[in-house]
């Protein structure tokens, strides 16, 4: 395997690719007990269009998590109960853009490996037991609606897109997971579980070239069809509606505003990009701002506002939230500060410490085994090199952070999505 | 390795020195007893303190100060431990190693710390009327929004109707009424209490040598005019009386919650094949109620119990149809009988034991697992080292367990169901 050390944060990374285009990153992290393994798919809730050896397919929304659901099922055999028998807690996430099986143990690594690599690409689907898990995804789906973050966001992406599936929520809906069919799994399986769209990462104190064998030994053989998914959407920077509110069994209203921005290239410019957007923020609304010191003063907003800058293939914005009696009069502030910091600029002093303050948070982010892994192969399949970050702060300009804050946030690019609380009944 | 230091009388420091982690981690907690004339008071406290001291008097200046130094993180602590309520100060920062030649990260965030602590901003010799009110504010919007959260909300109504009489049944921040009464006068003079009063637990993790550190935090800590009140050791819970309650709300899923009792705590030898047995019954994802009640008979999405060893509760929630809480709560029990009866494999006990092993061999993964193992540890009296408990874990026998199964008893079922 290649070996490569970062100084800056004095990290070491394995990697390789195998003949069959299966990536390989191992962190080694002598002197800890934990051991946590990543088994990634390039493949999420917005990949419902793609060919595959020359045929279309067009697949039921929800479908990314409904299969996620469903490997863990194998023919007579019980994966979460083989899992504990090894001391190991697996789960699994599906994103928008990709999903994720990982499990985390302190004894039989090399066993437990073996069992997240066999179960994953081994599909396993019965008319019985697809069926059966309508019941429980339709309670998730029960839950999310009754959760008001989820719902706030399902609603800003549905009004922000036009065309990019973002608009439909990662569960699906009732309607389109029941069109889902032992068949289809199969096929979606088929596309996108193949070795060349799959990234293995282990974070703890392995042995890189263990990790490399085992997955040889496992997915050698494993096929791979010619795919073409849809990643890319067709999508004005104009909002589709400007404001949506709904009302919910909430104790106060809550917001979230998004402004739209373009999709991330990939490699080194992605990821100044995705820096520049979340500098942006900070500059903006972020807590060292002169508007958040206002705004949280006149009690127009409250400790739980944040914002940030989410990135989706194929989409990206820059998003705030928060609790507040007048959700519209912060976004009127954030609107009228942007304008005049595109007018005034930021200071270099501010920047300096923005970006010396953001660096540091992120070093020290590295002690966390599950945020490190999952940002190894986040930004691996947009094909950047993570522990790469400080060299991309150091070229970032105060420039592109304010270019950033013209053409973003605006009017016309801003939606502005609200639940009010139900009525009290009198 | 944990060092435990004598500062001053009712002031502890431990260490746990570790040079694996980028970061340092330092918290400052008073201890005080749970009670709810000042459970809100305790609360509130530190988001006042974080608002602004002399030489940072508003937010900006403090995030400013936090951002120099390489985006250190502080924030306001307060959690209950049994009968006791902590508050106080955590913070996080990047080893200096790490900083630009010459940059400096620790002394600073320790002076820092200080100045937020003992040298709050004031007004007219008491805190800001404005600081006050803004906090209140905000405490209270925590506690109206507890209720987003269906679960959690679900909980805490069961955990309130069951410790009716105990201390355990104070909302951790306190109740509205109790917020809404708080004046600038009476924080600052609780405050004052808090300093002269209060045991104090400092924590440190991170690379840096413990006598170091003794050294740094005692001229700081002997500067207080201190008057120390030792607390009563914690207690097992108090029962007053039984009763389920059924609450609407607008809802599309259904929250069934059930508290059981045992005469267990982590004070006891029996308390590790008690949390075996939670393990078992519903404590993970091959657990009992996980295994039959979701993956055998979809009758829920999820399900898990949670066991709380201060006072020997054992409690079990589930999300489910809002029609199907007798099914529900009939195989919650039929489960808890086959604990008892000693119904369960060895795959089944070995594979809790494992879970177990593994979550206390990853506690020293963590700076933040670390602090929190041990100062809860020292709080509630639990009286083993993580070895210690460790081979406890492994002794454990199925008898054992089963015993354990055999001393709950339910207490109090409460089921948020929807309006319809």
């Amino acid at each position: 395997m290649e070996k490569q050390f970062y100084p800056e944060v004095g990290e070491t990374l394995y990697r390789t690719t195998l003949e069959n285009g299966l990536q390989i990153l191992v962190l080694p992290r002598s002197g800890f007990s934990k051991k946590l393994c990543y088994f990634v798919t390039d493949f999420g809730a917005i990949h419902t269009k793609f060919t595959m050896d020359g045929a279309d397919y067009n697949v039921p929304a929800g479908i990314a998590h409904y299969l996620e659901h469903k490997l863990f099922d194998m023919p007579d055999r019980d994966v979460t109960e083989e899992f504990a028998t090894l001391g190991a807690s697996p789960n699994a996430f599906t994103g928008y853009d990709m999903t994720a099986y990982y499990f985390s143990c302190t004894e039989h690594f090399q066993e437990n490996l073996r069992l997240l690599l066999e179960f994953v690409s081994t599909p396993y689907f019965t008319e019985q037991s697809v069926a059966k898990e309508q019941g429980i995804i339709g309670q998730e789906i029960g839950m999310n609606e009754d959760n008001p973050d989820s719902v706030l966001f399902e609603l800003l992406a549905d009004a922000m897109y036009e065309n990019h599936p973002i608009q439909t929520p990662i569960l699906g809906s009732r309607e389109s997971i029941a069109q889902i069919t032992p068949e289809v799994l199969h096929a979606c399986h088929k596309a996108f579980y193949r070795p060349d769209n799959m990234l293995l990462c282990a974070v703890g104190d392995i042995d890189p070239k263990e990790v490399e064998t085992i997955a040889k030994e496992l997915l050698q053989d494993i096929p791979c069809p010619k795919v073409t998914a849809q990643r890319q959407w067709e999508e004005d920077l104009t909002v589709k509606t400007p404001y949506v509110t709904r009302s919910m069994e909430v104790a106060m209203p809550m917001f979230q505003l998004g402004f739209k921005s373009l999709p991330l290239p990939d490699g080194d410019a992605g990821v100044r990009q995705e820096i520049i957007g979340d500098m942006a923020a900070e500059a903006l609304f972020g807590e060292s701002s002169r508007l958040y010191l206002r705004l949280y003063n006149e009690g127009l907003i409250d400790a739980s506002f944040g914002g940030g800058y989410e990135t989706i293939e194929g989409m990206s914005m820059l998003s705030a939230s928060g609790d507040s009696e007048d959700p519209q009069a912060v976004a009127n502030a954030i609107l009228q500060e942007a304008a005049a910091l595109a007018e005034t600029g930021i200071s270099q002093e501010d920047f300096l410490r923005m970006k010396r303050s953001a660096l540091g948070r992120r070093i020290r982010g590295i002690d966390s085994f599950d945020s490190t892994c999952f940002r190894l192969c986040a930004y691996h399949l947009s094909k950047f090199d993570y522990f790469r970050f400080p060299h991309i702060y150091e070229e970032v300009t105060k420039e592109e952070i304010q270019q950033f804050i013209k053409d973003v946030v605006t009017e016309k690019r801003m939606c502005l999505a609200v639940i009010t609380p139900n009525k009290e009944e009198a | 390795m944990i060092h435990t230091i004598p500062l001053l009388p009712e002031i502890q420091l431990r260490c746990f020195r570790d040079t694996r982690f980028k970061q340092e981690g330092l918290s400052i907690q008073f201890v005080r007893p749970m009670r709810k004339e000042e459970a809100a008071l305790n609360a509130l406290l530190p988001a006042v303190l974080l608002r602004g001291c002399e030489t940072a008097p508003d937010l900006r200046d403090i995030t400013l100060r936090l951002d120099d130094l390489y985006g250190a993180s502080l924030g306001a602590q307060v959690r209950r431990v049994g009968d006791y309520q902590t508050t106080g100060l955590g913070c996080s920062f990047m080893r200096e190693d790490y900083a630009l030649a010459g940059d400096k990260v620790f002394a600073p965030m320790v002076a820092f710390l200080e100045e937020l602590m003992f040298r709050p901003k004031l007004e007219n010799g008491i805190f800001s009327e404005d600081f006050v009110a803004g906090e209140k504010r905000n405490l209270l919007a925590a506690i109206a929004a507890q209720r987003n959260n269906k679960r959690a909300y679900a909980h805490a109504q069961m955990l309130k109707k069951m410790c009716s009489g105990d201390s355990f049944g104070i909302p951790r921040l306190g109740e509205k009424e109790d917020v809404e009464v708080i004046t600038p006068q009476g924080l600052y003079a609780h405050y004052q209490t808090v300093l002269k009063e209060s045991p104090i637990l400092l924590f440190y993790v991170g690379a840096a040598d413990p006598q170091e550190i003794a050294d740094l935090l005692r001229p700081i800590f002997a500067k207080l005019d201190r008057a120390p009140v030792a607390l009563p050791p914690q207690s097992p819970f108090r029962d007053c009386g039984k009763g389920d309650v059924v609450e609407k709300m607008d809802v599309a899923q259904g929250k069934l919650c059930m508290g059981f009792t045992t005469p267990i705590t982590l004070r006891d030898k029996d308390f590790v094949p008690l949390q075996i047995l939670n393990t078992i019954f519903g404590g993970g994802m091959i657990s009992k109620l996980f295994m039959t009640v979701r993956e055998k008979l979809s009758l829920c999405y999820d399900i898990s119990s949670t066991c709380y060893g201060n006072k020997g509760i054992i409690t079990v929630s589930a999300g489910i149809d809002c029609d199907k809480d007798t099914a529900v709560r009939q195989e919650i029990m039929r489960q808890l009988a086959a604990c008892q009866a000693g119904d369960f494999t060895e795959e089944e006990l070995s594979a809790a034991k494992q879970a177990l092993l593994a979550q206390l061999q990853s506690t020293h993964d963590s700076p933040g697992a670390i602090a929190g193992y041990y100062t809860t540890a020292a709080l509630s009296g639990l009286p083993l080292t993580p070895d210690a408990y460790a081979q406890a874990i492994e002794k454990a026998t199925a008898e054992d367990v089963a015993k354990a199964a055999k001393s709950l008893e339910l207490h109090t079922v409460y089921f948020l169901r929807g309006e319809k």
